[in-house]
């Protein structure tokens, strides 16, 4: 018996050295083995998608477009939603509006090769936008309901409009990535073709790929002399949150598009060097069923509106991260230059319980013995909203909303469902309240507000909405969102905004709480040239194209 | 012989019973959830994969139920279990194919370990009674049985991975620098992140197994046989191992194999706390990513290799000890 | 989730004892034991925890009232989460979640378990073989995978979901115990003593067979709401459970959310994953306990100075 413990105890023992010769070997410690032994021209991204790669790279098909728009494929023009639409010539070189703003016209770039060898022309551009007309899935930014024709002659593609749409400029000329012809023709289905070699204009070749990670290296033939500068990217597919950022806390990573929870104790307290910006694109907001006969009365809206303090969601609910929002829906800092400042000033103080009680009162509520209250008919403002349980920042925001709309005597369960059905739930109307984002974004405050508020955008409740899921459906409204879709001077644009950000503030629609944000850790230990709240030249998250092409190309090993 | 079959039909049986539910529980769920995913996917799919997931799920309704129960189990026997939608195009198979050899290693080599050494402290607690080792072991046991498998994983990851930084505490391996192959520094980077996921498995089941090793050997010892031995003056030893452990162990082996689908389920949440990339894992993943098709694979997977393993130890069983083949 | 720990069945107390007597001599029995006492203790605790929570903890779970990432103080003695919750208050309250799914599922699982396994034993025939080939498959499919795309299919509907989910599939272990030992009564002679005075099968099942059962069926119980206790909180740390509700499981869901262990609040998750050790470990100990009582032979041995005979 003795010796059998005997065998037991250097048994364990061994297990122990071994496992730990093992450790010892390669310990992380602070900075792993695996990022930082290999040389720091080599750029590590930390996108946790969820899922492994399936390593396809077809630009206009959704599943694999983030892997491929902006390191292989390029597009026209790129537009920079962080600096009022500032552009930048990529494949066209000058373009210009004519005819009434019903014609487009794109100067092609000169010399640009297909990573084959072949050369870029005009005719690529006209194959891949009449490629999209021919398959509708691939139609993801809807030009074509705006597209009467496409045409190229020479170096020039020529784009007639059947409507003025003079905010589409950003979704053709920015959002469609350039495919080649003389490839993509031979293809039996180029809309479900997971294209597994890739051939684009950009920076960038795939190299290789696998389930877990994907190499691109440099593209020795790109059309910009001395670029990219970075001569090799890795991009691992992460499938948990805590490896992605793990991996960027302890140097493996040094480009992340992540949000990390506490991220100063465990992200930037970890080395100087460590940095992060978040840039706000769109509103989070509160969403209310219009034809609900309660939330149909503009002061249930406002009282809501007064009676959260988005400050406080800002701060818990989104640890800080998500600024919070304010009711005319312009995003600030981004869109501040479209800031009205009276229609600003006439909302007063976002957070004025008082007002919000006074509001209800005025409507014929009244505090029930519940602590909800009701009117006169008996019915309650007791509503329920839904929300996606994924995203636990958002059920934590709606968890503080629930108790400061409580605080006025206004209800709300929340209901936390699957992305899918969430997403069923709110697109058909059937709900009372929601909590969601815009999914799309734009150069200017329009685009996300139009998204809102256009009554093309909407349905009645049982058909699916495209955008507009509140149901908000005015004449005029319209008609200001129709008038700025027809106009390239600033000024009438700036008027419009202004009218529009009145009738947030007045009817209400949504309920803005706080801002999205793009999420974005950069390391400057090894790279130099990130884009910073100083200098926002793109958007700095790795998973918004076309705008991670402009980061890699000013990126440069330090 | 007989006996065999009887254990083949029961294994059949079983697995049938598992594909009907895989079969019945999307259709009695509130709100078919197939048909909301599929929105999402109609322009993205091709033909054939829409075909397969509608038998799957039931969505071509002009057929009946039972029309659609043998269409699904036709498309399982020729091995088509769907395309998966949070990988996309990748076949269910292919995906699971990745996953498995990662659960195998850790599962197999912790279960083998927690088998033998927790037998081993079993019987030597039991011939011990009383003593010092058999004072300690049943509390102690009894309460590492009882605490949840992720707590103990979390505790690990807090104490080695965080902060004494010995080992890491994510993933199967470095995903930018190793290339999976049968070199050196693969093999170490493996047995570096496996540590603390196995170590965190071990020390959950090993307690049912020696407290079982330890109560069949308590009643086995306690046999007119044993006492017989004992009075023939045969030496301790012989006696704890060649007659009561050895007849003691036969109900273990049993447990040894029901056990399996517990060390499974405490599989899924190690891995789930060290994102270990193996099945369980990737069951989790699927079911975050509404993934059904490989939700439903993976299930089915699970159940086939507990159902083996059972198979497996209920033959070892009836090799071993002859009473099992006539008893019922 | 361990194994229960007996691998031999239980045999029957060796004479019949009227059910009054059988708990009797069960209290008693736990008193002597040193495991089952600690156990009982430990049970006590949380149970009183989960009637009064207000009176031990002040705060209220869900109100995001306070600085968020403070660590333990008297103020807070576990400290505030991310969201500027008390952690205490969180984990106190919580107790009363667990509890309830703790008693509900293992009073319901145990009584589906005692239906199935002594109708089956008793009934015999085609009845016993049916049941028994229906627990022995459900009891081979692994249980935790099935209850996770069960709760993935209904979305985390809450906790009666998990209730009905996990009571459903959890029966059959216990109902193969109960079987297996209905079946060594089933020839007793009190038995025959009753079916000769002309009793009915169902009197004879409800007032004789299955209070002399009565240890088994209570450590069943305690198995089965041990099982409920695991199963859950795994279901609801995974994030199958409705994360609006106040549990351990749920706070440990939002702990690794969080990334509490690598963002310095390790209380976040040791916390209510410490409570439910302690829980399931009453549970363990106690079911322990009463292998050792139903099982003479397994009983600690008692060294006792023997007394030389002269």
């Amino acid at each position: 018996m003795r010796r059998l413990t005997r065998y037991g105890v250097i048994l364990g023992a061994g297990l122990l050295a071994v496992g730990c010769s093992a450790g010892a070997g390669s310990s992380p410690g602070t900075s792993s083995a695996s990022g930082k032994a290999s040389t720091n021209s080599v750029l590590t991204i930390s996108n946790e998608n969820g899922a492994l790669w399936t390593c396809g790279f077809n630009p206009l098909n959704t599943t694999y477009a983030l892997l491929a728009v902006g390191f292989i494929y390029e597009p026209l023009v790129y537009v920079n939603p962080l600096q009022n639409g500032k552009t930048t010539p990529m494949l066209a070189t000058s373009w210009s509006w004519g005819n009434g703003n019903k014609t487009l016209t794109f100067q092609i770039r000169q010399g640009v090769k297909w990573s084959d060898g072949t050369p870029m022309t005009a005719a690529d551009v006209a194959y891949t936008f009449n490629l999209i007309k021919k398959y509708p899935a691939l139609d993801l930014t809807g030009a074509w309901s705006v597209l009467s024709s496409v045409t190229a002659t020479g170096n020039t593609v020529t784009m007639n409009f059947s409507t003025v749409a003079v905010p589409y400029f950003y979704y053709i000329a920015d959002q469609t990535p350039i495919v080649p012809q003389h490839i993509w023709s031979t293809l039996s289905n180029p809309s479900t073709n997971p294209i597994t070699n890739p051939v684009g204009t950009g920076p960038y070749l795939m190299s290789k790929c696998s389930p877990s990670n994907i190499t691109y290296t440099a593209n020795p033939h790109y059309w910009q002399p001395g670029l990219p500068k970075i001569s090799k990217i890795q991009y691992p597919a992460y499938t948990s949150n805590t490896t992605a950022n793990n991996d960027l806390a302890n140097g493996s990573a040094q480009w992340g598009a992540q949000y990390i929870p506490a991220i100063n104790t465990f992200y930037t307290s970890k080395s100087p060097d460590y940095h992060y910006w978040f840039p706000p694109t769109v509103n989070v907001s509160l969403v209310p069923n219009l034809t609900n006969p309660l939330l149909n009365n503009v002061k249930v809206r406002q009282a809501m509106s007064y009676a959260i303090n988005r400050n406080k969601v800002s701060t818990i609910g989104e640890s800080g991260y998500e600024p919070p929002a304010n009711q005319t829906g312009i995003v600030t800092p981004t869109f501040s230059s479209s800031l009205d400042n009276s229609a600003v000033t006439s909302w007063g103080n976002g957070y004025d319980p008082a007002k919000a009680t006074a509001l209800l009162q005025s409507a014929g509520f009244h505090m029930g013995s519940d602590g909800i209250m009701a009117n006169a008919a008996g019915q309650k403002l007791a509503f329920t909203v839904l929300n996606i349980g994924d995203y636990s920042d958002w059920v934590a925001s709606v968890q503080v909303i629930q108790q400061e709309l409580k605080a006025v005597g206004i209800q709300i369960t929340p209901d936390n469902l699957s992305n899918t059905d969430f997403e069923a739930d709110l697109f058909y109307g059937k709900y009372q309240l929601a909590y969601y984002d815009q999914q799309t974004f734009g150069p200017s405050a329009y685009y996300e507000l139009n998204n809102w508020l256009n009554s093309a955008n909407t349905a009645p409740v049982g058909k699916s909405a495209a955008s507009n899921y509140e149901r908000w459906s005015s004449p005029s409204t319209d008609a200001l969102l129709n008038q700025y879709a027809t106009t390239t001077d600033s000024a009438t644009q700036q008027s419009i905004l202004n009218q529009i950000q009145n009738v947030m503030v007045t009817e209400v629609p949504i309920i803005p709480v706080t801002e999205a944000v793009d999420w974005y850790q950069y390391d400057t230990g090894s790279f130099s040239g990130w884009p910073t709240s100083g200098n926002p030249y793109a958007q700095p998250s790795a998973y918004e194209f076309p705008d991670n092409e402009q980061v890699l190309l000013h990126l440069s090993p330090k | 012989m007989r006996y065999a079959l009887r254990r083949l039909g029961f294994f059949v049986l079983t697995l049938w019973a598992a594909l009907t539910l895989n079969f019945l529980l999307p259709r009695l769920m509130p709100g078919n959830p197939a048909l909301a995913m599929m929105s999402k996917f109609h322009g993205e799919l091709n033909p054939k994969a829409l075909v397969a997931l509608e038998t799957l799920f039931g969505l071509n309704s002009h057929q009946g139920l039972l029309s659609q129960y043998f269409g699904y189990l036709h498309q399982v026997v020729t091995g088509n279990f769907g395309t998966s939608l949070s990988q996309y195009p990748a076949s269910v198979t292919s995906v699971i194919g990745s996953a498995i050899w990662w659960t195998v290693g850790l599962v197999g080599i912790t279960t083998v370990l927690a088998f033998i050494l927790g037998t081993g402290l079993g019987i030597v607690s039991a011939w011990r009674r009383g003593g010092k080792l058999d004072s300690v072991v049943p509390p102690v046991f009894v309460i590492t049985s009882a605490i949840p498998y992720f707590w103990v994983a979390m505790v690990l990851v807090l104490v080695f991975g965080i902060t004494l930084h010995w080992f890491p505490s994510q993933g199967g391996y470095y995903v930018t620098t190793d290339t999976p192959g049968f070199n050196l520094t693969f093999f170490q980077d493996v047995i570096n992140h496996a540590f603390l996921p196995a170590m965190a498995l071990l020390i959950t089941t090993i307690g049912t197994w020696i407290l079982t090793m330890r109560n069949t050997m308590i009643t086995t010892l306690a046999e007119d046989y044993v006492r017989m031995a004992r009075a023939k003056g045969l030496p301790g030893r012989r006696i704890m191992l060649n007659y009561a452990a050895r007849n003691a162990i036969l109900p273990n082996l049993v447990g040894f194999a029901m056990s399996l689908g517990f060390v499974v389920s405490g599989a899924i949440l190690v891995e789930y706390v060290f994102n270990y990339p193996g099945v369980g894992y990737m069951l989790l993943q699927a079911v975050s990513g509404e993934d059904y098709p490989l939700m439903q694979g993976l299930f089915l997977l699970i159940t086939v290799a507990v159902l083996l393993a059972i198979l497996a130890a209920d033959i070892l069983t009836a090799l071993l000890d002859p009473r099992t083949r006539t008893a019922r | 989730m361990a194994m229960p720990v007996s691998g031999v069945p239980t045999e029957a107390p060796a004479a019949q004892v009227p059910a009054g007597h059988a708990l009797a001599r069960v209290g008693r029995a736990v008193r002597s034991n040193r495991k089952a006492t600690a156990g009982t203790i430990l049970l006590v605790i949380f149970i009183l925890i989960a009637l009064f929570p207000g009176l031990i903890a002040h705060d209220s779970p869900t109100a995001d009232a306070y600085p968020p990432h403070l660590g333990p103080s008297t103020a807070h003695l576990f400290g505030t989460n991310a969201y500027g919750q008390d952690l205490f208050a969180q984990v106190v309250w919580g107790t009363r979640n667990v509890l309830i799914i703790a008693f509900v599922v293992g009073l319901a699982t145990t009584g589906i378990a005692v239906l199935i396994g002594v109708a089956a034993a008793y009934l015999g025939g085609a009845w016993d073989g049916t049941l028994g080939v229906l627990t022995d498959v459900l009891l081979v499919i692994p249980l935790f995978p099935l209850l996770i795309i069960i709760a993935a299919y209904a979305h985390g509907e809450g906790t009666i979901v998990l209730i009905m989910a996990i009571t459903l599939t959890s029966w059959s272990y216990t109902a193969r115990q109960l079987r297996s030992q209905a079946l060594t009564l089933r020839n007793r002679d009190f038995l025959v003593a009753a079916k000769v005075r002309g009793e009915r099968n169902l009197y004879v099942i409800v007032m004789e067979v299955i209070p002399t059962m009565t240890s088994l069926i209570v450590a069943s119980f305690l198995t089965n709401a041990l099982y409920a206790v695991l199963l859950a909180s795994s279901l609801q740390f995974i994030g199958l459970g409705d994360p609006n509700t106040v549990s351990w499981g749920t706070t440990l869901y939002w702990a690794e959310n969080n990334a509490a262990l690598q963002t310095g609040e390790p209380l976040w998750a040791i916390a209510p994953g410490a409570c439910i050790a302690a829980l399931g470990a009453a549970f363990a100990l106690l079911n322990y306990a009463f292998d050792e009582i139903g099982n003479p032979a397994l009983r600690p041995v008692r060294r006792s100075k023997r007394v030389r005979s002269t």
